[in-house]
């Protein structure tokens, strides 16, 4: 084995921040990973500190094979494969811990730290939330500065002092950092890359049961946030459709299936507009799904938002980052005016069996009742007039859940009400449907965003009635009028049970003024950095271009990149490098030069290369007059700068003082 | 192929002559400092690369973020290397007299420029071993480096390398300087059984050819007239300046050692005596005088310029 020399050894200085960086890095990445990564960490860490102790030795070969082979094993157990980005990234972070077992040179100290930048970026495919960034830029100050520490050869102690200079440096890359942001260009991906596996769907989902949304209204998590153009309309008009279920199968509502429909019936038809246009753009976290939600009718130039046949919004690619779309909807458009063949025998499609009394309740209804217009107000009426109750904890249904919701339980969320209505409307012949999105949201007085929670998803039914088309009906409305009007806080408020499972959500405590308004004005500058950072793409490139520089051609695009560069960098080298110079002459020479110009203004100019003594001489043979100070100050000054290199610093001061005062007080000429 | 490689390393040491002359203290400035990046900055170059392509292909607008921070940490690093050397001054000190086969010990100074911290100052001459400094909290530091110097004769250990990585090890910051330094290499000794002539026993007082300078007195500054012979060579060599051997006194019983001894050998076998036995009367505490062709040292010329020939 070749000797480490001095050089290529890691100082113990150097050592200590790698460990820190390494559990900095891990901690944004511990609710993805399986528990036993951490225990690899804290062994590892374990290991190396008692070897740096002198108490252990380094691993052998065998001992790191072992340890490469388990964790891969270790890996394919917990996640069934190693090609996700998940199993990647635990991979990744195993590696980054085990390194630490031959960290010995100044060449594994590169490879772990950076591997630890590599780290930071796949924390970033994960979330590029506003925290994470911030504390990612810890991280990437830890991981400089463990590099820094590692070219201080000798500091064999731990010093806290380390992270200035990385700390000086990162804020001087900072603003070129933002220009070259701005400016690169964004590219189309290159090629295929492992995505995120789809454990981790959030939101509505195609497919409901009765108690499906009702988990959903647990969580206080983000949907998505909505900046409308012009005014907001009311609340009880927010309907946010994501998702439209046609068809009831085993008891539960999905949404038809691209094989289900025939080709001639994919498009969809447009509809003429009717009313004013709202116009507004809706900024959607990742789902891992293709729906996105918009008001009744809308319209998206977009490329990548297309329309689909029961007027949803839909995404070709799953959303895995963030999106931001812009949408026009006109919510008095009458939709669907006529109904094809096919449609109606699908919104009207029934299984063969199953809730008996239900469909007795709505035969009856329907004979009692004139039109279908009378027979949705009819049933309506009845979910009013009966004692149901809107809750959040309904009772299990079992076999025909629908005949036990309407005659027996009668407590239920708005799937139950939605499933219920859409079941009676079909049995009497009426052709209806179940859409699933959010209903309402919170508006951000902040900004001026409506903020869509989880718990705003909602379930409702549309009828389609001849005349009119597809009607939005919401059962839920008949039962809890306070649900559309206020929100579910407030239709929850006698039963308590509003984010029971999330104490600590901050929105719990709306009530508490500066909390709530903490929150909204945090959330605001979310919605700022979600869709002008993290959503900055070419389009909004080629915007920000134009607005600044106008035409943008590719060489005034270069000459922008050069010159912005140049200005970021000369003040740093300026900084670094400039300032010595202007230090560089000792006190005494600048005593010594402020005394030629003095005698430059008298017309004596001290020739280049003239030395002190010479220069005196001549000087004193030109004005007589000047001779015994002249002679004095270059005395003093020859003393003070050749005589005694190694005077002690006393008697320095005091030449300086005695020269400072000559030069003030020269004789009269 | 290989003659291009040296005509070009030629080439590349007349520049490198050219713009850093040889000196017995340097400053480092921009026409003396070079930089490139290190292995590792190459690595780190790739990183970037890497974390581009992530963030190209995922769409991710903070992994863009992060590549072009750390693409301009590179930059800036160009800045902290280059002010990490900047402004430091290199003296050559000394280097000690040897025999050939050993090493010569040279000693060198580092004084800082007007910044407060050097770090990681790597040292090394091609042969030699490397030190490394920190000039941190301190205004000079001294250090020695040993080199394996070749034949008889002065010893040039060629251009010194200082180099440093610091602050972030990506680039390689460097500079050759050629101090000046010199170490004398004396001949090898040759042990040559008896010394023709010695054996006998010379009353040597009459045989002194320079009377009233056979005890060594003191140096004075050379002045012309002064007989070569009483220059005193190792002083220049040492850089003090010419000059001369003063000697009072009057003559004595000594040994002399004559070129003339070892009549019939070659030139480096008759000096490798000759030093054998400078070595052996030195041992012995002898006083001696040498006589080489056009330089004559009385006794007691004691530790003697091996190099006038």
């Amino acid at each position: 084995m070749k000797i480490a020399t001095a050089a290529r050894i890691v100082p113990r200085n150097a050592l200590v921040w790698i460990i820190i960086s390494q559990f900095a890095l891990l901690a944004p990445h511990l609710g993805r990973l399986p528990l036993w990564v951490v225990l690899v960490y804290l062994f590892a860490a374990g290991w190396r500190i008692m070897v740096y102790q002198g108490r252990w030795s380094f691993p052998g070969r065998w001992v790191k094979l072992g340890l490469i082979a388990a964790g891969f094993a270790a890996i394919w157990l917990s996640y069934g494969n190693l090609l996700g980005l998940e199993p990647t990234v635990a991979l990744l972070l195993t590696a980054f811990a085990l390194k630490l077992l031959e960290l010995i040179r100044r060449k594994d100290a590169y490879v772990l730290i950076f591997l630890g930048y590599f780290i930071c970026v796949t924390g970033f495919l994960f979330t590029q939330h506003l925290l994470l960034v911030l504390y990612s830029m810890l991280d990437i100050l830890l991981l400089t500065t463990a590099l820094v520490a590692l070219h201080q050869p000798g500091e064999h102690r731990f010093r806290l002092a380390t992270v200035r200079l990385p700390a000086v440096m990162l804020a001087q890359a900072l603003p070129l950092m933002l220009v070259l942001f701005f400016l690169f260009p964004r590219l189309g991906p290159l090629w295929t890359v492992p995505v995120k596996s789809h454990a981790a769907r959030t939101g509505v989902s195609d497919f409901m049961q009765p108690g499906d949304i009702s988990s959903l209204s647990q969580s206080d998590e983000v949907a998505f946030r909505v900046q409308f153009d012009g005014d907001i309309p009311p609340r009880s008009e927010l309907y946010w459709r994501g998702l439209v279920f046609s068809v009831l199968e085993n008891g539960a509502w999905r949404s038809l299936k691209y094989a289900d429909i025939p080709a001639r019936e994919w498009r969809a038809r447009r509809q003429e507009p009717v009313g004013e246009p709202l116009r507004y753009s809706v900024l959607m976290m990742p789902t891992q799904q293709n729906w996105l939600y918009s008001l009744r009718y809308a319209q998206s130039a977009q490329r990548s938002v297309m329309a689909s046949a029961d007027f949803r919004l839909y995404s070709p690619v799953e959303i895995e980052d963030q999106l931001l779309y812009r949408a026009t909807s006109w919510p008095r458009t009458p939709l669907e005016l006529e109904l094809s063949a096919w449609r109606r025998r699908t919104e009207l499609a029934l299984p063969a069996a199953g809730n008996p009394a239900t469909l007795a309740l709505a035969r009856q209804l329907r004979a009692a009742s004139d039109s279908d217009a009378d027979y949705v107000t009819a049933v309506l009426d009845h979910f009013n007039r009966e004692p149901f109750v809107y809750t959040l904890q309904p009772p299990l249904l079992g076999e025909d859940p629908m005949d036990q919701f309407l005659f027996r339980t009668r407590r239920g969320f708005c799937e139950h009400y939605a499933f219920a209505f859409t079941l009676m409307m079909r049995a009497a012949g009426v052709p209806a449907r179940v859409v699933a999105g959010y209903q309402g949201g919170e508006i951000n007085p902040v900004n001026g965003t409506v903020i869509v929670h989880q718990f705003d998803a909602h379930a409702w039914a549309e009828v389609w009635l001849p005349g009119e088309g597809w009607r939005r009906v919401d059962p839920t409305a008949a039962v809890a009028p306070e649900r559309i009007e206020l929100g579910l806080e407030q239709a929850l408020a006698g039963e308590g049970s509003f984010l029971a499972d999330s104490p600590l959500s901050p929105l719990r405590y709306r009530g508490i003024n500066w909390i709530n308004m903490a929150r909204l004005r945090y959330d605001a500058l979310t919605y700022r950095w979600q869709s002008w950072v993290v959503g900055f793409d070419s389009q909004q490139q080629y915007q920000l271009l134009e607005d600044v520089f106008g035409d943008i051609r590719p060489r005034v695009f270069i000459a922008v990149l050069f010159a912005s560069a140049l200005v970021v960098l000369l003040p740093v080298a300026w900084l670094l490098l400039g300032r010595r110079q202007r230090h560089s002459l000792d006190p005494a020479t600048k005593l010594y030069l402020a005394f030629c110009v003095r005698l430059a203004a008298r017309g004596i100019v001290r020739a280049a290369g003239e030395a002190p003594a010479d220069f005196a001489r001549r000087a004193a043979l030109e004005q007589p007059a000047l001779a015994p100070w002249l002679r004095q100050f270059t005395h003093e000054f020859n003393q003070l700068a050749y005589a005694d290199r190694e005077q002690d610093e006393a008697r320095r001061q005091q030449l300086l003082a005695r020269l400072r005062s000559l030069l003030r007080q020269p004789p009269p000429a | 192929m290989e003659a291009v490689a040296r005509r070009l390393r030629g080439r590349f040491g007349n520049w490198v002559t050219r713009r850093i002359p040889p000196a017995r203290s340097v400053t480092l400035d921009q026409r003396r400092i070079f930089i490139l990046p290190s292995r590792a900055g190459l690595f780190f170059g790739l990183l970037v690369i890497l974390i581009l392509l992530t963030a190209i292909n995922y769409q991710n607008n903070m992994s863009y973020a992060l590549a072009f921070l750390l693409a301009t940490l590179f930059v800036v690093g160009v800045l902290h290397s280059y002010a990490n050397l900047s402004g430091l001054r290199l003296h050559g000190v000394a280097a000690s007299t040897v025999f050939p086969g050993q090493q010569s010990e040279f000693v060198l100074r580092l004084e800082r420029g007007r910044r407060q911290q050097h770090y990681a100052l790597r040292l090394a001459w091609p042969d030699s071993g490397d030190a490394v400094v920190n000039l941190v909290d301190r205004d000079t530091a001294e250090l020695r480096l040993y080199l394996p110097v070749g034949g008889r004769g002065w010893y040039h250990p060629g251009r010194l390398l200082l180099e440093s990585t610091y602050p972030l090890g990506l680039l390689r910051c460097w500079t050759w300087v050629d101090l000046d330094l010199r170490a004398l290499v004396y001949p090898r000794p040759l042990s040559s059984g008896e010394l023709p002539g010695v054996a006998g026993d010379r009353p040597e007082g009459a045989a002194i050819p320079v009377v009233g300078s056979d005890d060594f007195y003191g140096f004075r500054e050379y002045r012309p007239g002064d007989s070569l012979r009483q220059v005193h060579w190792k002083g220049l060599a040492k850089g003090q300046g010419l000059q001369s051997k003063h000697y009072v006194g009057y003559a004595d019983r000594s040994l002399w050692l004559d070129w003339e001894l070892f009549s019939g050998l070659p030139t480096e076998q008759r000096l490798s005596h000759l030093c054998y036995w400078a070595l052996a009367f030195e041992r012995a505490q002898e006083d001696y005088g040498l006589r080489l062709p056009g330089l004559t040292l009385a006794p007691p010329a004691v530790s003697t310029s091996w190099t006038g020939c």
